[in-house]
This record gives C-alpha cells, sequence and structure tokens, in this order.
C-alpha cells in the first residue's frame, strides 16, 4: 500500500483557453491536516473537484487512496468526505432526519463521532435545517463528514463567513475529535491564522502550479523580512536577490526576500549601497501574502 | 484533582516566533518564574493542544525541545515533568547569556529617573527573593 493519500501526475485542467490547473505533480501523504492556501482562482477548488472525480482532467490524472480518480469506485467514494463553504443541505428537513438519512448511506458510519462533533456546537436535533445558522450548519456538515470514518476529508473553506465563536468551535472539533482511522484532512483557507495553528503542512497553489510542500515553520523560515536605509539612493528591484516585496517608507526600504541566507544577503546589500539594515521578523501571514504578491507581477 | 500544574502561556496572533517556540519560550519563562517548580507535572500533549486550540503535533515538537534542552524530563507511564536544573551551558556561553541580558536591562531602564544605586538595591533584593525562594524549593524537595 502506497504512504500517500493523493497523488497527482501532469494533472492538467482547462476551462476553454484557461487553465486551472496546470501540469501539477502533488503528492500528500497519508495522515494529518495539510492546509492549501493560494489566491482565488489558484485552482484549490477545481483540483477538488477533479480529485472527487466529479470533473474530468484535460490531461495528466490522478489517484486518490491508491485509485485513479476518473474513476473511482462506489466503495472507495464512501471513504472521501467534502465540506465546501456553501454547507449545503436539504432545508425542508429536520436535523435528525437529515442524520439518520445519511446514516444509511454510509456503512462505515460512527455514531458516537457524529455526538462527539455535534457536541461542540449547540444544535437542537429537532431543529429544521432551514432555521440553522450558519456557524451550526458548518458544525453539522463537520459532524456528518468526520461520521462517516472517511479516510480522506476535504474541507473547502470551511470557516467562510464563521462567527469566532462557531470558528472557534469548528477548529476544536476539527483538531480534537478521536477517529477511528487516522484521517486526513485537506483544508483550504485564506487566514493564516487558522492554518498556523492546525495544519500539519502547507501547500501553496499559485496558477494551478504547486508553490509550496512543507510544514508552515519551514516556509516561514525561507523568508526574511529587513528594513534597509540606501541612503536614498535609487535601487533596482531586479538587482535585489530573491526579493519578495519592496515598499518604501520614511525614505526606507522595507524588503522581504526568499530563500537568503542572513549574512550573505547583507552584503548583498551592502554592495548595492545600503548604510544600514535591520533584520526583522515574519508572521505566516506576511511571508504568505509577500510569496503570493510577487508572483501576481510575474507573468506566467 | 488533577495533580497537572496549569500553564499560563498563550499563542499571540502576529507574533513572529512559530507557535512552537512561543509554547518553549513561554514554559521557560514559568519555570524560571516559579509558577511550574521542579517535580510538577505538565498538560498532555493534547490537553495543552486543547487549552490553546492548535495541533497537538506543535505541541509534541515544542515539549520535545524543552525535554531535551533538560528543562522536562518524561516519566515512563506518567507524563512530563519539570526536571532539576542541571549545567547545561559552559562557562563562556553563561558568561555571553548574562551580560546580553545586562546589556537588555540597562537598556530598559537607563531612561528611567533613577540614580545607579537605587537600581542596582532593586536588583539584588529581586535576587535575594530568588535565593530565597530556590532555597525552599530544594528542602521541599529533599
Amino acid at each position: 500500500m502506497s504512504n500517500n493519500c493523493i497523488e497527482t501526475y501532469q494533472l492538467t485542467k482547462q476551462y476553454g483557453k484557461k487553465t486551472a490547473v496546470n501540469q501539477l505533480d502533488l503528492t500528500v501523504k497519508k495522515g494529518g491536516i495539510h492546509a492549501f492556501v493560494g489566491s482565488n482562482g489558484a485552482g484549490k477548488s477545481t483540483l477538488f473537484r477533479l480529485l472527487l472525480g466529479v470533473t474530468t482532467a484535460t490531461s495528466g490524472g490522478a489517484k486518490v487512496l491508491g485509485q485513479e480518480c476518473q474513476n473511482l469506485s462506489t466503495e472507495l467514494r464512501g471513504k472521501v468526505g467534502y465540506v465546501n463553504e456553501e454547507h449545503t443541505l436539504p432545508n425542508w428537513m429536520t436535523v435528525e432526519k437529515v442524520r439518520a438519512m445519511q446514516k444509511h448511506f454510509y456503512s462505515a458510519w460512527n455514531d458516537n463521532i457524529y455526538q462527539r462533533v455535534i457536541g461542540y456546537f449547540d444544535v437542537d436535533p429537532k431543529q429544521k435545517v432551514s432555521g440553522l445558522s450558519r456557524g451550526e450548519r458548518a458544525g453539522f456538515n463537520l459532524s456528518m463528514a468526520l461520521a462517516q470514518s472517511p479516510e480522506l476529508l476535504i474541507l473547502d473553506e470551511p470557516t467562510l463567513g464563521l462567527d469566532v465563536v462557531a470558528k472557534q468551535s469548528f477548529l476544536e472539533a476539527l483538531m480534537f475529535t478521536e477517529t477511528e482511522n487516522e484521517s486526513t484532512i485537506i483544508y483550504c483557507s485564506h487566514q493564516m491564522e487558522e492554518v498556523e495553528r492546525v495544519a500539519d503542512n502547507l501547500i501553496i497553489l499559485e496558477k494551478g502550479r504547486l508553490r509550496n510542500n512543507s510544514a508552515p515553520d519551514d516556509f516561514v523560515e525561507r523568508i526574511s523580512s529587513w528594513i534597509v536605509d540606501f541612503d536614498s539612493k535609487q535601487v533596482e528591484k531586479n538587482a535585489i536577490a530573491g526579493l519578495l516585496s519592496m515598499k518604501l517608507i520614511d525614505g526606507q526600504h522595507h524588503i522581504i526576500a526568499i530563500d537568503q541566507q542572513v549574512v550573505a544577503f547583507r552584503q548583498h546589500l551592502q554592495l548595492l549601497g545600503a548604510s544600514e539594515m535591520h533584520p526583522m521578523g515574519v508572521t505566516l501571514n506576511s511571508a504568505v501574502n509577500a510569496f503570493l504578491s510577487k508572483n501576481h507581477n510575474v507573468p506566467a | 484533582m488533577s495533580d497537572i500544574k496549569a500553564v499560563n502561556i498563550h499563542i499571540a496572533p502576529g507574533d513572529t516566533r512559530p507557535i512552537f517556540k512561543q509554547i518553549v519560550d513561554g514554559i521557560r519563562m514559568e519555570i524560571a518564574c516559579g509558577n511550574l517548580p521542579v517535580g510538577c507535572k505538565l498538560p498532555s500533549v493534547r490537553g495543552l493542544a486543547m487549552q490553546l486550540t492548535i495541533n497537538a503535533n506543535t505541541v509534541a515538537k515544542a515539549y520535545n525541545q524543552l525535554t531535551s534542552q533538560g528543562l522536562l524530563e518524561p516519566k515512563q507511564g506518567l507524563g512530563l515533568f519539570v526536571s532539576q536544573p542541571r549545567q547545561q551551558l559552559n562557562l563562556v556561553e553563561q558568561q555571553k547569556r548574562l551580560d546580553n541580558a545586562v546589556q537588555t536591562f540597562v537598556n530598559q531602564v537607563a531612561y528611567l529617573d533613577f540614580e545607579p544605586q537605587q537600581i542596582l538595591d532593586k536588583v539584588s533584593s529581586a535576587l535575594g527573593k530568588l535565593a530565597t525562594s530556590s532555597n525552599n524549593e530544594t528542602e521541599n524537595h529533599e
């Protein structure tokens, strides 16, 4: 058995002239929480649709839990859970009815897990689905997804639009519910603060391509931030090695760069005419922002 | 009653230290302040992860680092405990750390309206308190 939950090889999806996923070679190991990050239109949702087998690839392919995702068996489909930000549910039914219905669909349904997860949210079983708040819907959906004991659970911006309380409950339920099998969780979010707390692994997509696949801390370590005084000399952006972003604030250049060694980069800046430079700390949020904003300016 | 000592640390959004480092620093501080005395038991990995709403692997990473630094020690089947302090740094390194700490301290107090002697008195009384509390600690321990 392969140790990988997801493997894609040269996976490509085009919509007309637009390439949503571009020759993607991605490996996601089994187990843990993997955060998918990228600007809007980076190809995250398209990738999920490909992995779920609801849309077909233009070229290349992908395996989910060892099976080609273009023709997933019914049995395997039962092992993959999916929750998206819309939290679509039949509005006319009660919470209890929906649960009972779902229970019949999934052979691996585990009611203990359902009860544990729904316990994080204050949901009345007799309530009609149409009367649930956004946070309750999200919690209800997560409860049902985890109760299916999925081997792979895909969450597409699950906390979008949730208030702080609902978001906290959602993250707690996600991280601290013991599931029967070690689920692999794919989690897509724009909130770096959340990603930093939750994720074992950070996967960055940009224009349908893979840009990073490592632990969040390791990614932040690659990024360095500096405040540099060039004594009002002109500095060409292209001249600075590994530059991600540069802003002129109060006559000083605020620089964020990638993959630069501290000592070598200092010398590099001095050669460019810097008189003073101060290394600054970087948060995951600023690192990802700088990383993605640079790529916005680069022609594909 | 639980024998676990509550750990008073917080994860600050926007802090440039990685979360595991914030935990390492936070626990070091708690130990240094005496809030976590020698021999006391720490929360489980999962427990602290739940308290802080973070991934349990991050807590495990922090605990591992503290253990390899000699601040914590695991006892088979019982959990993780604050260990008896032992000499971990050589003299040169200790000297360097002391110099750094003093410089930081001086920078912070330099602009305040105190005479040097007043500051020295404060420091020596604070060190005096530290000495008494650590003596009590050893007595209790033995």
